[in-house]
């Protein structure tokens, strides 16, 4: 993590940077861009950062939200995060991708590729054919082997179809 | 009441506009997001998922959703934010707007937010839109159609568009798509619902968000006022009462749409109130755009 955790920002946005570390990717956010408003975090750019007062509703680049000691990643940041060449992520078949995005779990038999490190209890990205970010999950065992293998290799944690549900 | 609302009383009104009306049933249409789109091959993406697409020869990313086998507001592609579902007429107000990129711009009535994701997508994320609403449940909408076309360059407020100044910013550009009556094209139960009391109400509104928004626009800057309502008391009646009142100007626009009114219901209209482009409902909804300016401004 290239992070300077100093400040009261970086102190704040601790549940942030934990999140993004499960990942095994080093992201450069600068803290003191980062700005939390009723637990959710924004990262502002220079321009912005002048004209922001405590009145915002939504401000540059959502980052995610902060519940319970918890952190809930924005889309927008798991894109970020899957355009790390070192992150965590798995590409899953056309299939597997459409399923996901219906808040299914990911089958090992569905994996297509793997980078990073996939070990059971990790959090990973979760990408489609085309290498864009679906979601992410939690390895919940081998994500390797046979071609066959019907057991859930991931389980969904998030995902876009949120953007529908959101809207019940 | 009876007199003053109702089906036939706003079709009378259509037709001494010059308007036969007919009946229209508008198609879904789609907006290709360019800039997250950028070489995804979006419409081969998705025809291969069933989605039959037209493209719309008045506009530069509008497709028409000829037939579909999936609901188009539920693939990946939408929810990746590769484009928007936006009514065909409504993608035309922010297309008119000159040079965007780097620009500071306010967006004075922006939920849901179809039109503020556009001019993030036209001016590719850089310079700032302040996006107003003055509805906090609406504001949630805005705020989840930014993230999903992974908007960057926005700062949204719970803000009346008629506070609008008191933000003390001077803005490039300023769109108002005003709070409107709406139209009958693209609400089934208008005609039972509106009146023209509505419409007036509506009207006075728009002057008064038109009034606070010309002071925060800079002197060289363009507004662009549209509404999607058919009524001229929200349209070239309250132009030609900007022109008149608030030192503007009315710009040549470039679009889809027959001209402005210039006299309505006897009453005749600065000539150049024909600049403003009028689209009866038909291969889009009812729809009123407009460009303006500062007159009389020495730069």
């Amino acid at each position: 993590m290239q992070i300077k955790k100093t400040g009261r920002c970086a102190m704040k946005a601790a549940s942030l940077f934990n999140f993004i570390s499960q990942f095994n990717v080093q992201v450069a956010l600068n803290p003191e861009l980062i700005f939390e408003k009723n637990g959710r975090f924004f990262l502002l750019n220079d321009l912005i950062k002048p004209l922001v007062n405590r009145d915002f509703f939504y401000a540059g680049v959502y980052l995610g939200k902060a519940k319970a000691g918890k952190f809930f990643p924005s889309f927008i940041l798991l894109s970020l995060l899957a355009k790390e060449g070192q992150a965590n992520r798995i590409v899953i078949d056309r299939k597997s991708a459409w399923l996901f995005i219906c808040g299914r779990d990911v089958l090992r038999k569905s994996i297509v590729r793997i980078h990073g490190q996939a070990k059971k209890g990790t959090n990973t990205l979760v990408l489609n054919e085309f290498g864009e970010c679906l979601g992410f999950g939690r390895i919940l065992g081998k994500v390797t082997g046979l071609i066959l293998g019907n057991e859930i290799a991931i389980r969904n944690v998030s995902d876009i179809g949120d953007f529908l549900r959101r809207e019940r | 009441m009876g007199l003053m609302s109702g089906k036939d009383f706003f079709i009378d009104r259509y037709q001494q506009l010059g308007w036969k009306y007919r009946e229209t049933k508008l198609r879904q249409t789609i907006r290709i997001n360019e800039t997250n789109a950028k070489g995804k091959n979006l419409v081969d993406r998705l025809e291969h998922l069933g989605v039959s697409l037209e493209k719309i020869p008045f506009l530069k990313s509008g497709y028409w959703v000829q037939s579909s086998k999936v609901s188009v507001g539920a693939t990946a592609e939408y929810l990746l934010g590769f484009y928007s579902i936006q009514e065909a007429a409504a993608q035309i107000p922010v297309s008119l707007f000159t040079r965007l990129k780097g620009k500071f711009v306010l967006d004075a009535s922006a939920a849901p937010g179809g039109k503020t994701v556009q001019l993030a997508n036209l001016m590719e994320n850089t310079g700032i839109i302040v996006a107003l609403d003055v509805e906090k449940r609406r504001l949630s909408a805005l705020s989840n159609h930014l993230e999903r076309c992974h908007v960057r360059n926005t700062l949204v407020y719970l803000l009346d568009a008629r506070l609008s100044s008191n933000l003390k910013f001077k803005f490039h550009r300023i769109l108002i798509d005003a709070p409107c009556s709406g139209n009958f094209a693209s609400d089934p139960v208008w005609f039972k619902n509106r009146t023209l009391k509505d419409v007036e109400r509506n009207s006075a509104l728009q002057r008064q968000i038109l009034t606070k928004a010309v002071e925060c626009l800079a002197d060289d800057g363009e507004l662009i006022y549209s509404t999607c309502s058919l009524e001229p008391e929200e349209d070239e009646l309250n132009i030609d009462w900007a022109i008149k009142n608030l030192k503007l100007s009315i710009e040549e626009i470039s679009c889809h749409g027959e001209k402005g009114l210039t006299e309505i219901f006897g009453t005749k209209l600065d000539p150049l109130v024909e600049r403003c482009k009028r689209l009866w409902p038909g291969e889009t909804q009812g729809f009123f755009v407009c460009k303006l300016k500062k007159r009389g401004v020495v730069l």
